[in-house]
C-alpha cells in the first residue's frame, strides 16, 4: 500500500488536473498504523534488510507528503495512529472529528515514534509532544485541534459536504480551500478531564533534561497532589520499554531543532539499529507480548533506565555500520514550486 | 492502557483507502446547487488573490516576473555528514545543547515569532531598559526551574565544567544580556566563592547562589581603575574591637562602575578593596557585603544607581556603588590566599604580594574563556545568516534575459565570506584546545592558560567584530534589521573587545610573557618548553623563492611561515626591549616604548597557536569528504594569515610571493563554494535562533503575513 501511495502521490504532483489530494480511510479508522506484524515476520525470513526496505518507502513517503507541492486534505474520522499519523500529519490540512482517536503508541512496542513524529511532535506547544510521545496517551479530535494535530474539527456527518465542495472548488490555494473547511466547523469542547488542562505539570515535568529525571518530577508532583492521572501516567512509562523511552525522548529534542528531512533521515537510522538489535531486541519482544502472543507481558532488555548509558543511546543515532546500508535517501524536490508552508519545513 | 489499541488489525491502513483527488473541470462547478455559496466561495478567491497577487488567469505570468524563493537545502549538496561535522567543532554535550536550545524555543518568554512559517526566538530589544532587564531575570527563572543550572557550583570535576561551557554557549546564542547575567552570578560572584572563598563559604553560599535564592553580583571595577585592578581605590579596614572589617569609597574615582547585576537585581556583591592592617597595605583582598535585602531595598550605607542605556546589552542591569564605612563579619573576607585573625593580625600563605594577587586574578581567566568562546558562536549565527542570505538571493544578470547572478556565485562575495568562514572554523578547534586546558589545568598551566585564553580572547572578538561587519555588510540593508540579528550583534558584543582585559593590553601581556620565555631559556642555556615555542629550538624555517600552489597548500610550509613570523618578531621584539633598557630605560618603559612590536608578536603568537590547533583536529579525521573539506579550510584560514600586511611589512614574503598567496585563495574560495551550506550547517545553530532573513525572506515580508 505504501509503495502505491507513492506511486499515486508522485504522479497526482505532476498531473494538472489534480488540485488538491485528500486522503480518507474506509471503515472505522483513518489508519491504525503500519504492518508491524508483517515487519516482523520479514525480519525473522529475510533479517533487517526486509524491515529496512518497509521503513525506507514508508518515510520517503512521509517526506514526499511533507513536502508536497499541492495542498493535502485528510479526514481522521476515527483511529489515527503511528503509520496513519505518517500518512497525515505532514499534509497541509488535518480534520480531526468526534471520531478521532490520535496516539503514537511505539514506546509500548520497544520502537520509538517514527515516521516524522519527531518533527510532528517536537512542534506542538511546550512540551506535549514530549508527553504523547513517551507515555503513547491517546488524544481525542477537540484535544487534537487544540494542540495544532489538527487544522479543523468538523462533525463527522458534514464529511460528505466538506468533500463534495473541495471538489467543487476545484483549488489549489491553501486559503481558500481552509476557508471552504472552515464552513463546516464546529466548535469542539475539551472533555472536562482533558490532558490539555494539565499542560503547566506536562511542563514542568516533561521539560526535564532525562527521562528519569521526567520520571522523578512526576514522582514529586504526585506527592504534592494526589492525582490519578499523574500516577497512571507514571505507569505508563514504567511499563514502556526503557531503551525506547531513551531513545524517543532524545529523538524528539533533536528533531525540535531540525527540518523535516533531517528528522526522517535520523529515524531512518535509528529504526534500522532497532531492527538489526544491536543494543537491545526490545522491538521483536514488544511485538511478541502486545501483538503475537498478547500476555502483555514483554520483557524489556536492558530492563531498567539506569542500565542504558548515554552512549548506547548515541549509538541509535549513528550511522549502520554495515558495508551496503546507506542513509536514506530522500526524494528529490527541487523541479517544484514548493508552496510557503513546505520551505519552512524544510 | 493498549488493550485496545491495536485490536484494529494492525495492516497499513486498517482497511484500504479511498483517494479522492480533485480533478473536475470548471464547467462542473455551474453544478454547485448551492449558487449562494458558490458565489462566496468566489468572493473569496477574487478578495484572496488581490491579497496574494496569485489570480489563475496571470499565474504564469506572474512567476515569471517575480522572483520566488528557492530553498538552498532542495539545490545544495551536502558532500559531508554535517552531524560529525558539528560534533567536531561543538565537540561536547550535543545533546544537553539541543535541549536547552527546546527549553528556549518552547517558552513564550524566549519570544517567539512566526515569520514565513517558521519559529524564530530572539529577544525584543526594541523594548525600554527596565523591561529587557526584567525579561533577562524571568528567562534565567525559567531555566532555573527546568534544572539547566543543577550541579554549577555544587558539583565538581570535568563533566560539570564542559557542561557549564555548554551551557554558557547556546545561552550566548540567544542572547548576550543572558549570557552576561548568568556570567557575572555563576563564574564572577560564583566563582569568588569559590576559588578565593574557604569551605565555610562554599558550604554557606555555593548552593544559594546555584538555585538563586541569593543574587550575586562582583564590583571590582571602578570609575578610575579598570584593567588595572591593582590601582583599585576602596578602602578596608579592621575593627577588632567588633570583629568587623569597615569598606568605604574615600573618592569618587573609587565607586565601583559596570557592575552587572547591580543595578536592579543583585543581594550580594564581592567587594575587591585595598586592605589596611595597621596602617599598612596588604593589597587587593575580596570581601563578601550584602547590597539589597530579600524584598529588594538597598541596605544602609551603601548608595547605587544605575549606568544608563548602553549600545548593547541593555537585558544586564549595570550599577555604580558607593560604600559609606559599610560593615561586615570578619568572616566575610575571602581568605584563601590571607587572612585576618580576629584580634587584627595579617596572616597570609604567600608572602609576595605579586604571587598573592595572581592566586587572586586566577579565577578571572575562566570569564576570559568563556568571553572567547561566545564570540566564536556570535560568528556562526551571522555567517549562517549571511551565507543562507547569500544563496538566495540574486543580484544583477550578466547577460539580458539571463537570471540574476546569486550573491554567492559572485567571487567577490566568495572572497568576503569564506575567509570568514575558514576563520570561525579555526578558532572553533582553538576554543576546543582553550576548554580542554582549563578543565585538565594544573598548578603548573595556570601561566599557559593565562597567556593562551588572553591571546585568544584578544583575537576571537577581535574577529568576531570584524566577521559580524562584513556579515550586515553582505546581508545588506536586511542586515539592519534587529529580528535578523546581524548588525544587532554588532552592538551586543562590542563590549567584548575590553570585557575582562582590553584586547590591546591583554595582547602586550602575551608578548611580555613570551620575551620572560624567552630570557630564561637564554639565560639557563635551556631549550623553549611550552606555549608551542618549541619550534625556537630548531633551525629557522626557510621560505621558498617561488611559491606554487601545492607548496601554499601544505600544511608544513604553512606552519613553517607562521612559525618564522613568531620566532623574527620575538627575536625583534627582545633586541628592542634590551636596546631601549640598554638606555638606561625600566623594563616596564621599554615594554611600553616597544608597543608595535608587542601587538604583532601577540597577533603572531595568536595566529600560529591557532593554526596547530586546527592541523590537531585534522589529524585526528581519517581519510574522507570531512579530512578533505577541512584540509581546504585549514589552507585558507593559514593563507589569510600569511595575507596579514606584517609578512610583506618585515619581508618574510616577497611581493611575487604575497601575489601568489591571494590567487591561491581565490582558488580556495572557489573549492568551498559547493560547500558553503553545509559549513554553515554544521554550526548547528537551530533555524529559531538564525534571522528570518536567512530562509524564505519573500514570506516572511510578504503582505499576507506582515
Amino acid at each position: 500500500m505504501i509503495s502505491r501511495l507513492l506511486e499515486l502521490f508522485l504522479a497526482y504532483e505532476e498531473d494538472p488536473n489534480v488540485k488538491l489530494v485528500m486522503l480518507k480511510g474506509e471503515g472505522r479508522a483513518f489508519c491504525a498504523g503500519g504492518d508491524v506484524v508483517a515487519v516482523v515476520h520479514d525480519i525473522w525470513a529475510g533479517g533487517w534488510r526486509a524491515g529496512a526496505n518497509f521503513f525506507m518507502k514508508e518515510f520517503s513517503l512521509n517526506y514526499l507528503m511533507a513536502t508536497y507541492s499541492k495542498p493535502q486534505v485528510s479526514i481522521l474520522n476515527g483511529i489515527v495512529m503511528g503509520g496513519g499519523n505518517g500518512v497525515s500529519m505532514h499534509g497541509r490540512f488535518r480534520v480531526a472529528t468526534e471520531n478521532s482517536v490520535f496516539a503514537m503508541p511505539e514506546t509500548a512496542l520497544g520502537l520509538f515514534p517514527d515516521v516524522g513524529a519527531s518533527y510532528f511532535l517536537s512542534r506542538l506547544p511546550g512540551f506535549f509532544g514530549e508527553y504523547v510521545g513517551l507515555t503513547g496517551a491517546r488524544l481525542d479530535g477537540a484535544e487534537m485541534l487544540a494542540c495544532g494535530l489538527a487544522t479543523h474539527f468538523v462533525p463527522s456527518a458534514k464529511l460528505p459536504m466538506v468533500e463534495v465542495a473541495l471538489c467543487d472548488a476545484d483549488s489549489s490555494d491553501p486559503v481558500i480551500i481552509s476557508s471552504i473547511i472552515d464552513q463546516y466547523c464546529e466548535k469542539s469542547s475539551l472533555k472536562e478531564q482533558t490532558v490539555y488542562n494539565r499542560l503547566d505539570v506536562i511542563d514542568r515535568c516533561f521539560s526535564q533534561r532525562t527521562v528519569e529525571e521526567i520520571l522523578s518530577a512526576l514522582e514529586r508532583e504526585v506527592v504534592d497532589q494526589r492525582d490519578g492521572w499523574i500516577s497512571a501516567t507514571i505507569q505508563t512509562l514504567k511499563k514502556a520499554s526503557p531503551t525506547s523511552l531513551k531513545i524517543s525522548l532524545r529523538s524528539i529534542r533533536v528533531g525540535r531543532v531540525q527540518g523535516v528531512g533531517a528528522c526522517l533521515t535520523r529515524e531512518y537510522r535509528m529504526v534500522c539499529h532497532v531492527m538489526r538489535g544491536e543494543f537491545s531486541n526490545d522491538f521483536l519482544e514488544g511485538c511478541r507480548a502486545i501483538l503475537l502472543d498478547k500476555d502483555k507481558n514483554p520483557k524489556w532488555e536492558p530492563s531498567k533506565l539506569e542500565h542504558i548509558a548515554d552512549t548506547t543511546v548515541d549509538r541509535y543515532f549513528s550511522k549502520v555500520k554495515d558495508e551496503d546500508w546507506e542513509d536514506l535517501k530522500l526524494p528529490t524536490r527541487s523541479k517544484f514550486n514548493l508552496p510557503p508552508y513546505v520551505i519552512a519545513k524544510l | 492502557m493498549y488493550k485496545d489499541l491495536y485490536h484494529v488489525q494492525l495492516k497499513f491502513m486498517s482497511s484500504s483507502s479511498i483517494f479522492s483527488a480533485n480533478t473536475k473541470t470548471e464547467s462542473s462547478k455551474n453544478q454547485n446547487p448551492n449558487s449562494k455559496m458558490e458565489q462566496a466561495f468566489k468572493r473569496t478567491q477574487i478578495l484572496t488573490n488581490h491579497l496574494l497577487q496569485s489570480s489563475p488567469s496571470s499565474q504564469t505570468l506572474s512567476s515569471n516576473a517575480c522572483l520566488s524563493y528557492s530553498p538552498p537545502e532542495l539545490s545544495e549538496n551536502y558532500a559531508f555528514d554535517i552531524k560529525d561535522m558539528r560534533k567536531l567543532i561543538d565537540r561536547h554535550n550535543l545533546e544537553e545543547r539541543d535541549w536547552l536550545f527546546g527549553l528556549m524555543k518552547q517558552s513564550k518568554l524566549f519570544n517567539p515569532k512566526v515569520r514565513g512559517g517558521k519559529v524564530f526566538v530572539s529577544p525584543d530589544y526594541n523594548q525600554s531598559v527596565e523591561q529587557q532587564r526584567e525579561m533577562t531575570l524571568k528567562r534565567i527563572e525559567y531555566l532555573l526551574e527546568k534544572g539547566a543550572f543543577k550541579g554549577w557550583l555544587t558539583e565538581k570535576g570535568e563533566d560539570i565544567e564542559m557542561r557549564k561551557f555548554a551551557g554558557f554557549e547556546v545561552c550566548s546564542i540567544y542572547d548576550h544580556s543572558l549570557f552576561t547575567k548568568l556570567g557575572v552570578h555563576f563564574f564572577l560572584w560564583g566563582g569568588a566563592i569559590q576559588f578565593f572563598g574557604t569551605k565555610h563559604h562554599h558550604d554557606k553560599w555555593l548552593r544559594d547562589t546555584e538555585n538563586y535564592s541569593i543574587k550575586g553580583c562582583f564590583a571590582m571595577t571602578e570609575l578610575g581603575h579598570g584593567s588595572n585592578v591593582r590601582g583599585i581605590e576602596t578602602v578596608t579596614t579592621y575593627d577588632s574591637n567588633t570583629g568587623e572589617f569597615v569598606i568605604n569609597t574615600p573618592c569618587e574615582s573609587a565607586q565601583k562602575y559596570w557592575i552587572g547585576g547591580a543595578a536592579n537585581h543583585a543581594t550580594h556583591t564581592v567587594v575587591f578593596s585595598q586592605l589596611y592592617i595597621n596602617g599598612t597595605n596588604q593589597g587587593v583582598h575580596a570581601f563578601i557585603v550584602q547590597i539589597r535585602d530579600a524584598d529588594g531595598n538597598i541596605c544602609p550605607n551603601i548608595r547605587i544607581v544605575d549606568c544608563g542605556h548602553k549600545i548593547g546589552l541593555n537585558g544586564v542591569d549595570n550599577g555604580q556603588i558607593w560604600f559609606d564605612n559599610v560593615r561586615v563579619p570578619r568572616e566575610n573576607l575571602l581568605n584563601s590566599v590571607a587572612d585576618v585573625s580576629p584580634d587584627g593580625k595579617y596572616l597570609s600563605s604567600i608572602e609576595n604580594p605579586d604571587q598573592r594577587f595572581a592566586a587572586f586574578m586566577a579565577p578571572l581567566t575562566v570569564g576570559r574563556i568563556n568571553i572567547a568562546i561566545s564570540s566564536v558562536y556570535q560568528s556562526k549565527v551571522a555567517l549562517a545568516t549571511s551565507i543562507r542570505y547569500a544563496l538566495t538571493r540574486r543580484a544583477f544578470s550578466l547577460k539580458q534575459n539571463e537570471p540574476e547572478v546569486l550573491l554567492l556565485d559572485y567571487p567577490s562575495h566568495q572572497c568576503r565570506l569564506f575567509p570568514l568562514v575558514a576563520k570561525t572554523y579555526a578558532m572553533s578547534f582553538a576554543a576546543n584546545y582553550l576548554k580542554m586546558l582549563y578543565v585538565k589545568r594544573t598548578p603548573q598551566s595556570n601561566k599557559t592558560i593565562h597567556i593562551v585564553s588572553s591571546s585568544f580572547k584578544a583575537t576571537f572578538t577581535w574577529n568576531n567584530m570584524q566577521i559580524l561587519q562584513e556579515c550586515r555588510e553582505a546581508c545588506g540593508g536586511q542586515g539592519l534589521k534587529t529580528e535578523n540579528r546581524v548588525g544587532q550583534l554588532k552592538g551586543e558584543y562590542d563590549v567584548q573587545s575590553t570585557f575582562e582585559g582590553d584586547n590591546l593590553i591583554l595582547m602586550q601581556q602575551v608578548s611580555k610573557a613570551l620575551f620572560a620565555e624567552y630570557m630564561a631559556a637564554q639565560k639557563r642555556n635551556k631549550v623553549f618548553k611550552g606555549l608551542g615555542l618549541e619550534h625556537m629550538n630548531k633551525p629557522c624555517p626557510v621560505i621558498p623563492l617561488q611559491l606554487t600552489s601545492t607548496t601554499l597548500q601544505c600544511s608544513q610550509f604553512q606552519m613553517d611561515a607562521l612559525c618564522l613570523r613568531e620566532r623574527d618578531l620575538l627575536n625583534r621584539f627582545v633586541a628592542d626591549v634590551s636596546k631601549c633598557k640598554a638606555k638606561g630605560e625600566s623594563s616596564e618603559q621599554a615594554f611600553m616604548m616597544c608597543y608595535q612590536l608587542a601587538q604583532d608578536l601577540g597577533k603572531a603568537f595568536s595566529d600560529r597557536a591557532i593554526f596547530q590547533t586546527f592541523v590537531d583536529a585534522e589529524t585526528t579525521l581519517p581519510a574522507g569528504s570531512l579530512k578533505d573539506v577541512l584540509g581546504t579550510l585549514r589552507s585558507l584560514y593559514a593563507l589569510i594569515c600569511i595575507e596579514d600586511v606584517s609578512f610583506l611589512q618585515y619581508g618574510y614574503l616577497s611581493v611575487d610571493n604575497g601575489a601568489n598567496a591571494r590567487r591561491e585563495i581565490t582558488k580556495l574560495c572557489t573549492e568551498l563554494r559547493p560547500h558553503a551550506l553545509a559549513l554553515v550547517s554544521s554550526f548547528g545553530i537551530p533555524d529559531a535562533f538564525l534571522g528570518p532573513i536567512a530562509f524564505n525572506w519573500i514570506e516572511a515580508n510578504a503582505w499576507s503575513s506582515v
